[in-house]
């Protein structure tokens, strides 16, 4: 092993940090500034760094533009459906899977995490005919049904993790106090696992909220497109390119996102089960 | 009145046999320690009795019923936990309630046993404390605290205090000899500490390898072990065995010198001395046997050497009392009293031991 508190070892992770650092955040700056841009300096050939003169024109113009609220909506609705329905599902099979033992446990859980192989625009190439056989296209039950599919073998896995590691004896004393299966689980199990489960939430309604190529193949509607395909058909079509009315529409739409991370993000440090064992 | 009978109670994971036919009567108001080393079964057999887990075959019983399908909280069971297993999310008061909320029990009932029991256990401060904000001692309490208000017609502890540092084990120790002496309610408690099963128990089971090697009171097993691994395993210091060898009439050779067994012993080839029944001695008395004093450990209300005889690797340790100034790596002599040996056939059943009465008795 090599020392990581050796001089040499630091001057390494820190470049390294930093290079990673940039192309993290390197588009959120660009985005921002982009956004607080003339459209006469937005598209000079040789772009600035830094704005020369800031305005918020393309933020009033946003705001203004009523689709976007639509939009936004149409995202809350799909993306909080299939991550609520998506975390429900994954309690209960997660939590299967890591405290009971039956025939065909371990190939069920391979068989569900193996659909996490592919690579997801393929498997739109044969999720789009069963929707259209079902019926589905260009319905939020068929947009939310497709996100379930990609999420839940991940979000299965990571509350099958968190579940593994409860202690038995937790359940085992449950049970010895007279507790059902059931019971054991809905008052002793879950209370303890509100960050796991708050993570997978997330997780899962990220996935939705981020996603552009299913939306924008299953939906056709206008008045049922969610922001992804809002925001670039909106700003970036064959007729014209917006760069600065989209960016700052982008971060409009970001906000309650960022917002909501900011308050839930107590829930991923925070250990519940302290005091429990030992 | 509570008794619990096991009649050739056997467990299997797959296909490995843990439990191999135990049979056990504990009786109403009794205290059983089971003991053996790690991985005998104990848990497994206690898991077994709580109804936590199913048995493979055989009966089980309580005062004549037969539990076999009883599901846990029917048996009139409580069990604790060695990891304590308290419901982190819940306060102490409700840690204490939860069984009896879930068989219903009206709230005015509930607050006043659980009241009741934390006095007891003098935990009635940190009712509404989480488990978290608790020192490993209360925790223990409190795990306690849970089984009592339940007031079950058995109590199952799983080594409850090996989590515990020496002081608390101690002081917590002394706290379930009283609550015995209170509730004078059946226990059963498994332990891997020898003063906890001497102390507590009135009756000890010694398994091994999922079967019972003896069953006794906690000096019946000290004087009179029916095998090698009872004796072995009872008692600490261990005791010295030593492997007999040429023999003439009933005197036979021994590391460093030789031992006159009782007439008649047949089929003889070890015998087990306890290290309080050695004396350390001047090197050459006859009658003794010689070899090194290589180690002394003073702990002052005792000391142990340890004597190496010629062509033995163990050592023999020897429990002097008191203070004793001893010079290591000199000669010395090891007082045997043939009358305190254990004498041991081949296969480790015992053919004398150490007390004749002691004898009749087992
Ligand atoms: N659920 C289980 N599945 C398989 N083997 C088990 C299980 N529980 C215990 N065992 C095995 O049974 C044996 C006895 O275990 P246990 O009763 O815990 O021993 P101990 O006497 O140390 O309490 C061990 O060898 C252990 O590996
Ligand atoms: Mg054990």
């Amino acid at each position: 092993m090599f020392d990581l508190s050796s001089r040499i070892s630091k001057i390494v992770f820190g470049g390294l940090l930093v290079v990673i650092g940039f192309y993290l955040f390197f588009p959120i700056y660009w985005m921002i500034t982009s956004a607080l841009k003339n459209n006469a300096e937005l598209y000079q050939i040789i772009p600035t760094f830094f704005p020369h003169e800031i305005t918020f024109s393309h933020f009033w113009s946003a705001i203004a533009e009523s689709r976007l609220l639509v939009y936004l909506g149409n995202s809350l609705i799909t993306s909080g459906a299939s991550a609520t329905i998506n975390t429900i599902l994954a309690i209960y099979a997660g939590y299967s899977f890591a405290k009971y033992r039956y025939a065909g446990r371990q190939p069920i859980m391979l068989f569900m995490l193996s659909a996490q192989m592919f690579p997801f625009g393929l498997l739109l190439i044969s999720l789009y005919p069963v929707m259209t056989s079902l019926g589905l296209l260009d319905t939020r039950p068929g947009l939310i049904l497709s996100y379930i599919v990609f999420a839940l073998p991940v979000a299965t896995y990571m509350l099958y993790s968190y579940f593994s590691q409860v202690p038995d004896e937790l359940i085992d004393a449950a049970r010895a106090d007279g507790a059902s299966d059931l019971r054991i689980f809905h008052t002793i199990v879950l209370p303890i696992s509100v960050p796991p489960i708050v993570t997978v939430f997330l997780y899962s309604f990220m996935w939705s909220w981020n996603d552009l190529l299913y939306s924008l193949t299953l939906i056709v509607s206008e008045d049922k497109r969610t922001i992804g395909p809002g925001l670039l058909l909106t700003y970036l079509n064959e007729t014209n390119a917006d760069w600065g009315g989209a960016m700052a529409a982008s971060l409009l739409v970001s906000l309650p996102i960022v917002i909501a991370f900011m308050f839930l993000q107590r829930y991923f440090i925070q250990g519940v089960t302290a005091g429990a064992v030992k | 009145m509570s008794r619990l009978e096991l009649k050739d109670v056997r467990k299997s994971f797959g296909t490995t046999e843990v439990l191999k036919g135990i049979d056990l009567t504990v009786e109403d108001g009794e205290f059983v320690a089971f003991v053996g080393p790690s991985g005998c079964g104990k848990s497994t057999l206690l898991r077994l009795i709580c109804g936590l887990d199913e048995i493979t075959a055989g009966q089980m019983a309580i005062d004549r019923e037969i539990v076999n399908d009883v599901p846990p909280a029917k048996r009139g069971i409580a069990m604790v936990f060695q990891s304590y297993a308290l419901y982190p999310h819940m306060s102490v008061a409700q840690n204490m309630g939860y069984a009896l909320r879930l068989a219903g029990t009206p709230k005015a009932e509930i607050e006043q046993r659980v009241l009741a029991a934390a006095k007891v256990l003098r935990i009635a401060d940190y009712l509404e404390r989480k488990p978290r904000q608790l020192s490993g001692g209360q925790r223990q309490r409190v795990a306690i605290g849970r089984a009592i208000v339940r007031e079950p017609r058995i109590f199952l502890f799983d080594e409850p205090l090996s989590n515990l540092d020496a002081a608390l084990r101690v002081e917590m120790r002394i706290e379930i000899a009283r609550m015995k002496e209170r509730l004078g309610t059946t226990m059963i408690y498994v332990t891997h500490d020898q003063i906890e099963a001497m102390t507590l128990a009135d009756k000890i089971v010694v398994l091994n390898a999922g079967r019972v090697e003896q069953v006794g009171s906690p000096l019946e097993l000290y004087n009179a072990p029916v095998n090698r691994f009872v004796a072995g395993f009872i008692g600490s210091p261990k005791m010295n065995f030593l492997t007999l060898g040429a023999r003439h009439g009933d005197s036979y050779a021994l590391p460093g010198g030789e031992i006159a067994l009782r007439a008649g012993l047949e089929g003889a080839t070890t015998i087990g001395v306890r290290p309080e029944h050695l004396e350390i001695v001047e090197a050459g008395r006859s009658g003794t046997l010689g070899g090194t004093l290589t180690m002394t450990e003073h702990l002052g209300s005792d000391t142990y050497a340890y004597v190496a005889l010629p062509g033995t690797e163990d050592l023999l340790v020897v429990r002097l009392s008191g203070e004793r100034a001893l010079k290591t790596n000199q000669k010395v002599g090891v007082a045997l009293d043939p009358g305190m040996a254990h004498v041991f056939a081949a296969d480790g059943t015992m053919l004398a031991s150490a007390r004749p009465v002691a004898l009749e008795a087992a």
